[in-house]
């Protein structure tokens, strides 16, 4: 193939990607910097951020939303990777039907899987039911407007990344390794030890930062399970978006969401990194 | 495949050209639930038929539906917008609404005066009106409850319903339990303070159908919010009544506005006069407990009694300036966002 | 493997499956079962059986109007990221351009950005140098956000093929067009249409952008359930969340009788 040919199969793709991609993301950056109307009259200014930090409260939002994004991952880890391990050496029936368990409310929309939470979870719902017919709790018992109820939610929907990501992985782990190591003594969970699991941490790795990245930036789930009084940061910026219409510091509260977001990303991806040379 | 793709791409091409509507289309916002049931059975479809075109119904609050129209302003997608707490006052003051004349509007001459007052400032008229005050279980509360104050009895903790200031109703309410605690529209202090004593035994919903919910799974018991929906949950079969408390209830007209813009001028006018019609204005109190805002309204002597139907009655309840709530809304929001924070 | 599984493993996998499978699996069930109510609320158990809602949402315009609206969406979507993405692929795994890495990396790093963040953006450039929000404005966001599936999924299919049929085909004088028509696009074949599978069911559930590039009286179906779930929730909201659940589950069989399962994890 000739490389203008190349080029001209690429050109649709990359105009698409630099007009309707980077430019309108360059241009939140651009909104959360600049006083005045980007049209006429501008200057740079810092006001927008400094308004994030006037009291606690933002920090509040923001503390919540790292730490629910935190357990939201580490649960999503806990299950996803036995998961995906029957997804990968379980019997071809399994194999299917798992497929089809975390492929389907992957493929339904959010708004529907919320939904679903709503009717569980709130008063009179069937988690109250169950409860109530195991003795445990009462029919008004509910994990409406609780962090629980977030974080149930929000696995629910993102546990199938995690699981998909990881099987990915463990797929392309050399069989034979496990059979060597079987040979030289290992039991079941020596193999799972020893072999499958440290050879699974790329997965685990990338399945996380996704999981991680999906749950800071969701609104729809929390804010409908949790409420007005438990505010992610990303239920605020969608606030100033379409409330109060504050473009600016919206844009300076995304702007903060992806620092934050990288700072919990960046030194955990190093820490994997380095690991990596060691072995 | 290659036959697949391109099925695909010319019926994605014919589906993109969009097929032609046949009917003038007015695009209108209405307030959710019950509240667009009926709105459809008094306004929307009979009008539909009248003039042979489609309503499109949005569903937003007013706060929500005034933020959309800021944003696209210049460019309207709205004709028609329906607005209750004031925010009519603040969205023409923008110039996001257009003037009506008087003479446009056959049934001007029949409605109240409260509810005609700026229509040349661009304010809608009121087709009818909303009490805020409080909710209770009559079950649960006994006796009935007097005061704004009584939200924050001790006996009611864990079953108080608060509504967020994003609600009209909401703000309306909290507004008053601010008033009551000594406050004013430049100082929403000691009615924070009020909400925060209560908020421990409190739950702040945002949307009227989780009142509802509140109250029908039997933990709610008490609620600032508005007389139609004390009636709507009555017809619910809840046992639930309106009170206005003895420090007085907050009064509401909720109007309907011609989008500055609009390239359906001549049928959004229409629209909006129909929407004042008397039966309409009727219907409203027969249905919700909506207050009439046409004099020649005929009611049924059940309906009569739980609405305010003279100029006078609107005059004695509380009406805030709305000019001041248009100014202060997104302060207030961001000082009542930290109060109600976990 | 299965050998040497101790039976304590094999008891917590059986848990664990059991356990899964609940949970993934019963907010829909919980959401269909819902739709057969009929009683006037939401309440779990449902009361009653009956097809009210399902008869509710066929005569409303507003569901009506909405899932044409998110069907025109999803038919532009994909035909858009299909034509767009395909080359792409064609271009990153056959073409010889310095530099491929940073390519691909750069076509799948729409995935990784946050949707709402893109979304905002989107809506300001709109409002900035254009019109606001539009059906237009909505469809450009949704390609962008699909066009990383097309690609990865034809690029994976386009790598495993044998390019020295194209040459072949060059080397006996086809010209560009029969090039492609005959053996390139058939190439791509499988993976064209697992990354329209993405594309359609991802631009038709799709909700944070649609969200924000919304145009009043024309939502997409997604958003008129999302304001219906605040505002009024009846079991008509079952109903369509329902009809979504129905179609993905369409979609999904279709995809497993075209390639098998084990393509969509890919």
């Amino acid at each position: 193939m000739s490389r203008r040919e190349s080029w001209l199969l690429l050109t649709p793709g990359l105009a698409l990607l630099v007009l309707a991609f980077f430019f309108p993301v360059a241009h939140l950056l651009v909104r959360s910097v600049v006083a005045g109307d980007l049209g006429g009259e501008w200057t740079l200014t810092g006001e927008h951020y400094a308004r994030f930090f006037v009291d606690g409260y933002y920090l509040s939002v923001v503390e919540r939303t790292l730490r629910l994004s935190l357990i939201i991952t580490v649960a999503c880890v806990l299950f996803g990777f036995p998961i995906a391990y029957l997804m990968v050496h379980g019997g071809p029936r399994l194999r299917f039907w798992l497929i089809v368990v975390t492929i389907l409310p992957l493929m339904t929309s959010v708004v529907v899987r919320t939904f679903g939470w709503l009717v569980i979870l709130g008063r009179g719902g069937l988690l109250a039911t169950v409860l109530d017919g195991l003795g445990l709790a009462g029919r008004s018992f509910t994990l409406m407007h609780t962090e629980t109820g977030i974080v149930l939610a929000m696995v629910q929907v993102l546990l199938p990344f995690m699981a998909l990501t990881v099987a990915g992985v463990m797929h392309g782990i050399d069989p034979r390794l496990g059979e060597a190591a079987r040979t030289m003594g290992c039991g079941f969970f020596g193999v799972l030890r020893h072999v499958v699991v440290p050879l699974s941490i790329p997965g685990i790795v990338s399945g996380s930062l996704l999981v991680f990245a999906l749950s800071i930036s969701s609104f729809i789930t929390p804010g409908l399970v949790g409420g007005v009084r438990l505010p992610v940061l990303a239920s605020s910026i969608y606030q100033q978006v379409l409330g109060t219409l504050d473009w600016p510091f919206a844009a300076a509260q995304s702007v903060l969401l992806l620092l934050a977001a990288f700072a919990v990303i960046a030194p955990y991806a190093a820490l994997v990194r380095r690991r990596d040379l060691a072995a | 495949m290659t036959r697949f793709s391109l099925i695909a791409v010319a019926g994605a091409l014919a589906l993109a050209a969009g097929v032609a509507q046949g009917k003038e289309q007015l695009v209108v916002n209405s307030f959710g639930g019950a509240y667009e049931k009926v709105h459809r059975e008094l306004v929307i479809t009979p009008f539909e038929q009248l003039h042979d075109v489609e309503v499109v119904m949005v569903t937003a609050y007013s706060a929500d539906t005034l933020a959309q129209l800021r944003a696209q302003k210049g460019n309207p997608k709205f004709d028609v917008v329906h607005f209750s707490g004031g925010l009519e006052a603040t969205a023409a003051a923008e110039g996001l609404l257009a003037p009506i004349a008087a003479s446009e509007l056959s049934n001007y001459a029949q409605m109240y005066p409260y509810a005609v007052r700026n229509l040349d400032k661009g304010e809608g008229p009121a087709y009818s009106a909303a009490v805020i005050g409080i909710l209770y279980d009559t079950e649960k509360v006994n006796p009935a409850p007097s005061s704004w104050r009584d939200l924050s009895r001790p006996e009611f903790a864990g079953h108080v319903v608060l509504t967020d200031i994003s609600n009209n109703w909401g703000l309306l309410s909290f507004l008053m339990m601010n008033r009551v605690a000594g406050g004013s529209l430049d100082d929403i202090g000691p009615g924070l303070a009020e909400v925060k004593r209560i908020l421990p035994g409190a739950t702040v919903v945002s949307k009227s159908p989780e009142i509802q919910q509140a109250f029908a799974q039997s933990d709610a018991w008490i609620a600032p919010y508005a007389q139609d929906y004390a009636f709507t949950l009555t017809k619910a079969g809840l046992p639930v009544r309106f009170v206005q408390p003895r420090e007085g209830a907050a009064f509401s007209p909720i109007t309907v506005n011609l989008v500055a813009g609009t390239k359906q001028r001549e049928l959004a006018v229409k629209f909006i006069d129909f929407s004042l019609r008397a039966e309409a204005s009727a219907g409203w109190a027969e249905t919700f407990r909506y207050s009439p805002t046409n004099k020649a309204a005929k009611l049924s002597p059940e309906a009569a009694a739980g609405v305010i139907s003279s100029e006078q009655a609107a005059q004695q309840l509380t009406s805030f300036d709305p000019i001041a709530i248009g100014n202060n809304r997104s302060a207030w929001t961001d000082q009542w966002n930290r109060a109600i924070a976990k | 493997m299965v050998g040497g599984v101790p039976l304590a493993a094999k008891a917590a996998a059986a848990v664990l499956v059991a356990a899964c499978v609940t949970f993934m699996l019963v907010p829909l069930a919980v959401v269909v079962a819902s739709s057969f109510s009929a009683s006037e609320f939401l309440v779990f158990p449902p009361r009653g059986f009956s097809l009210r809602w399902y008869e509710e949402i066929l005569g409303s315009r507003e569901y009506t109007g909405a899932a044409w609206t998110s069907l025109r969406l999803a038919a532009v979507v994909t035909a858009l990221s299909l034509l767009i993405g395909t080359a792409v692929a064609i271009a990153l795994v056959r073409g010889r351009i310095p530099g491929t890495r940073t390519l691909v990396a750069l076509f799948l790093s729409p995935l990784v950005l946050p949707t709402i963040i893109f979304g905002i953006g989107l809506l300001m450039v709109f409002s900035h140098y254009g019109d606001g929000p539009s059906f237009t404005a909505l469809a450009v966001g949704h390609v962008v956000v699909t066009l990383p599936y097309v690609v990865r999924t034809v690029a994976a299919v386009l790598e495993g093929a044998d390019p020295s049929v194209e040459e072949a085909a060059r080397t006996m004088g086809a010209n560009a067009w029969q090039r492609y028509w005959h053996v390139v696009i058939p190439q791509c074949r499988a993976g064209m249409l697992a990354g329209a599978f993405f594309a359609f069911n991802i631009s038709f559930d799709e909700a944070v952008i649609a969200l924000f590039l919304r145009v009043p009286g024309s939502e997409t179906l997604p958003l008129t359930i999302y304001s219906k779930l605040e505002f009024s929730p009846d079991p008509s909201v079952a109903a369509a969340s329902s009809v979504l659940i129905g179609l993905t589950v369409l979609l999904v069989v279709l995809m497993e009788r075209a390639l098998g399962i084990q393509s969509l994890t890919r």
